[in-house]
């Protein structure tokens, strides 16, 4: 195990800077410090660096250079090259494109450096595995994700490390495809814990409008799982709104009544797992999660995101990539990013129509192992 | 009766697996028992309890109230009653029947009659009649007095002249009539005079019902879930947190005291008060280290400290507190074993309440947020309210209060206190009247599954 390093320069690297926006959000705990594990905590002696488009945010980054030190770098080059740790903001789009300025940013770095990619490593298997690649090759640890992965549950549980599951569910809200990639950066790290860890995805169907509720009728998702989950909500939608009544959203059939252009994924796992991502707008306000064990035992909890303008869910994220940065070594498994790519691919190819399609580069082998 | 919504079904194709008909008809034959009861397993559900039509058995309730409108108290708890709620990873239906339901004041946006009308439940015109249910004896098995909201006169210290001493006494007047008495809530601080408080718990040991009292603070979700062992070697706790005075100071006092009474030695009361407004609270914060490294480390728990312009949240030193000090209350207590306890409504600064503790022997820190998502910024219903009517149920299917009303006397004690301090002209009160003595129960009561 190599001793933690201390950081001399980060660097962010991002399209737009937009305040309440994660680029601002990450980019300023690096800056001006985070609260950490009940103290406050600063990333002493590191110069932080920015590249962003000309025209972006310019009082804003300013008042930062002013305040705190921040180095508006020339050109994504400047900005990347000698940093220890790069952060390059790559927002899924739901097309092919691939995410601008990641590719750029990994050949401008140093070798050593660690990389996170908020967001998505590609907006396609292939580019997320050349990402990955020229990671290896330009000796530059990569990992990706968003703060969802690593926000508070509510209440803290985990999946028992070698659990057998049998399904999974979340709840998410959102167009597509930024709620597809909420809902997967909720329940990946929560399903690659259990048994086998995660061995990849054979078959993931589409459904959308009433089908929704009449897959849930033929069992290819579960309603008590879907029940548990929106168990932990505290921003059930409807009558709630109006006045303040909680509601048996389930128990009651209010949410195919509630639910706006319902959609959703049914991805059937290797080794057995199926689980769902269900995008219902006008259920609930926040993101559960539900998970069956083989025992029948359920585990569910909300994914906390705290208020804005704060986002402190951002703090968390913060602190586990300081913790890369310095230690260059991932916190949770690169395939995830790999699987998130290859599903995401997958949702915005059948966004076209299709309603079930076989994933075979999806099968990962060996085996995915889940963080301890 | 059919007072509950029913949905409307859709055609469902058979299978062998769950279907949501099967799944609501398992609910409905589930009854009331899973998960209600001591004993569920914490994050885990096997199935939801929705009964239909109710549980087999159901404990009659009363609620006694002030106003019920939306996010008022009493609408929190009577829908909690009537609508159910989340619960260890279901959906929970309480074992009660609201059989008795007596309210105050109708103002504009009365919600009594619509869930009255909709649940049939009859609105009595006397509290003794929301008990007794038209016979002459009481016929309810537990009392929920919520005498918070609602429009009361204000005296000159500024407090609230809430009825929950008058309702109450009028609930103790049904069981000394009938020769009976069954659990009591109080909703928030006892009364608004020492007096009244007192007579209070001694009504509930001369008659002998469990007595549960005070804020949700102490039983929501903690962020960490901190749980401070029994016995634990504390030196001083604080709070920071926001509201008014006689309003949010108890549940901020509570949110330290339910962390103070499990120190080693147990509760021994409070010697002093002192209460001060504005600049004056840095001015003691600047004078006293220990509060000050307490203040930091609740801080450090906020997820909404005031970040300064341009930026969208805080690293906060004492130049930043103090620039926003103008709507500060704080409240400096000693305990009569030397404890100190200190309680800082940082209005202005943050919207939430955290709580940090100085350890003895290592002199660390320990410290969290406690969970207050308040509707309608945060969320749509306020189930911070959940793990406080789930205490209520255990206590009255059990029989025995979950915590001991004493933390909440001694509360309603400080609280009263702070608000004679501030109306002194902020100066510190002796309070030899709060002698009380007591020792927090081994399981912590938070909510954590």
């Amino acid at each position: 195990m190599s001793t933690p390093k201390s950081l001399k320069a980060i660097a962010l690297v991002s399209d737009d800077f937009v305040l309440g926006g994660p680029a601002q959000a990450l980019l300023d705990r690096f800056l001006i410090g985070y609260p950490r594990d009940g103290v406050f905590h600063r990333v002493e002696g590191c110069e932080v660096r920015v590249w962003t488009p000309p025209g972006q945010a310019e009082a804003d980054l300013d008042r930062r250079r002013a305040d705190h030190g921040l180095v508006r770098a020339r050109s994504l080059e400047a900005a990347v090259s000698g940093a220890d740790g790069l952060i390059v903001m790559a927002h899924p789009s739901g097309d092919r494109r691939e995410p601008r300025w990641v590719k750029p940013a990994l050949e401008a770095a140093s070798g050593g450096a660690a990389c996170f990619v908020y967001g998505i490593l590609g907006s396609t298997l292939s580019q997320a595995r050349d990402t990955q690649m020229l990671g290896i090759l330009r000796q530059v640890s990569v990992l990706a994700g968003t703060e969802l992965s690593v926000t508070w549950r509510l209440p803290e549980v985990d999946v028992p490390e070698e659990a057998r599951l049998t399904e999974a569910l979340i709840v998410v809200q959102g167009g597509f495809p930024r709620a597809e990639l909420d809902g997967l950066a909720g329940l990946l790290p929560v399903v690659e814990r259990r048994r086998h860890g995660e061995l990849g995805v054979h078959r993931v169907r589409r459904i959308a409008g009433d089908r929704v509720w009449q897959a849930g009728d033929q069992g290819l998702w579960s309603w008590p799982l879907l029940a548990a989950a929106l168990s932990r909500s505290d921003s059930p939608q409807g009558d709630s709104v109006k006045d303040g009544r909680t509601q048996y959203l389930v128990g009651l059939g209010l949410v195919p009544k509630l639910a706006r252009e319902p959609r959703g994924w049914l991805i059937d796992h290797a080794g057995g797992l199926r689980s769902a991502i269900l995008v219902l707008e006008g259920v609930v306000g926040d993101i559960d999660f539900a998970v069956r064990m083989v025992s029948g035992e359920i585990i569910s909890a909300q994914l906390y995101r705290p208020p804005t303008p704060d986002h402190h869910e951002f703090s968390r994220l913060a602190a586990v990539v300081e913790e890369f940065f310095r230690t260059g070594h991932a916190p949770w498994p690169n395939r995830r990013a790999l699987l998130t790519a290859g599903l995401l691919e997958t949702f915005a190819t059948m966004q076209t129509g299709t309603d079930e399609l076989a994933t075979p580069s999806l099968a990962f082998t060996p085996r995915i192992e889940g963080p301890k | 009766m059919n007072s509950k919504p029913t949905r409307t079904a859709k055609p469902a194709l058979q299978t062998e697996r769950w279907n949501r008909r099967r799944f609501v008809h398992a609910l409905a034959l589930s009854g009331a028992a899973a998960g209600c009861l001591p004993g569920a397993r914490p994050g885990r559900a096997a199935a939801g309890t929705r009964p239909s039509g109710g549980p087999p058995s159901p404990r009659k309730v009363a609620i006694v109230c002030t106003e019920i409108r939306k996010y008022s108290h009493a609408e929190h708890f009577v829908d909690r009653c009537l609508e159910g709620y989340g619960w260890h990873g279901q959906h929970h239906y309480p074992p009660f029947e609201l059989a008795g339901l007596y309210v105050d004041q109708f103002p504009e946006g009365d919600l009594a009659r619509e869930r009255s009308a909709r649940f049939r439940v009859k609105l009595q015109p006397t509290i003794a009649q929301a008990l007794t249910l038209g016979t002459s004896r009481l016929a309810v098995d537990g009392v929920m007095i919520i005498g918070e909201h609602g429009n009361y006169p204000r005296n000159e210290k500024g407090q609230t002249l809430y009825p929950r001493y008058r309702f109450f006494k009028e609930v103790v007047k049904v069981f000394e009539a009938s020769g009976q008495a069954v659990p009591v809530f109080n909703d928030k601080h006892l009364a608004t005079n020492w007096d009244e408080c007192l007579e209070m718990v001694a009504d509930s040991r001369r008659l002998g019902f469990p007595f549960l009292a005070g804020s949700s603070l102490p039983v929501t979700w903690r962020i960490p879930a901190l749980e401070l062992p029994h016995d634990t070697p504390l030196l001083e706790s604080l709070c920071v947190c926001y509201g008014g005075v006689d309003s949010y100071d108890i549940h901020g006092l509570e949110t330290a005291q339910c962390m103070s009474e499990r120190r080693a030695g147990g509760e021994t009361g409070v010697k002093s008060v002192h209460a001060v407004r504005g600049a004056r609270v840095c001015d003691l914060l600047e004078e006293r280290e220990p509060a000050r490294r307490l203040m930091f480390a609740a801080l450090a728990r906020s997820h909404t400290c005031r970040p300064k312009p341009g930026y969208t949240f805080s690293m906060p030193d004492m130049a930043w507190v103090r620039a926003n000090s103008d709507g500060y209350v704080g409240y400096f207590i000693e305990h009569r074993d030397g404890f100190r306890t200190t309680l800082l409504m940082l209005n202005g600064l943050v919207q939430d309440f955290t709580y940090a503790g100085l350890l003895r022997r290592s002199n660390t820190i320990v410290s969290c947020q406690m969970h207050l998502p308040m509707p309608p910024r945060l969320t749509t219903v306020a189930d911070f309210f959940n793990p406080q009517f789930n205490n209520i149920e255990q206590m009255i299917l059990t029989g025995s209060a979950p915590y001991p009303v004493e933390r909440t006397l001694l509360t309603s004690g400080m609280t009263l206190s702070g608000v004679e301090s501030l109306h002194r002209g902020q100066v510190l009160v002796e309070t030899p009247e709060l002698q009380v003595a007591y020792a927090a129960p081994r399981a912590s009561t938070f909510w954590r599954a």
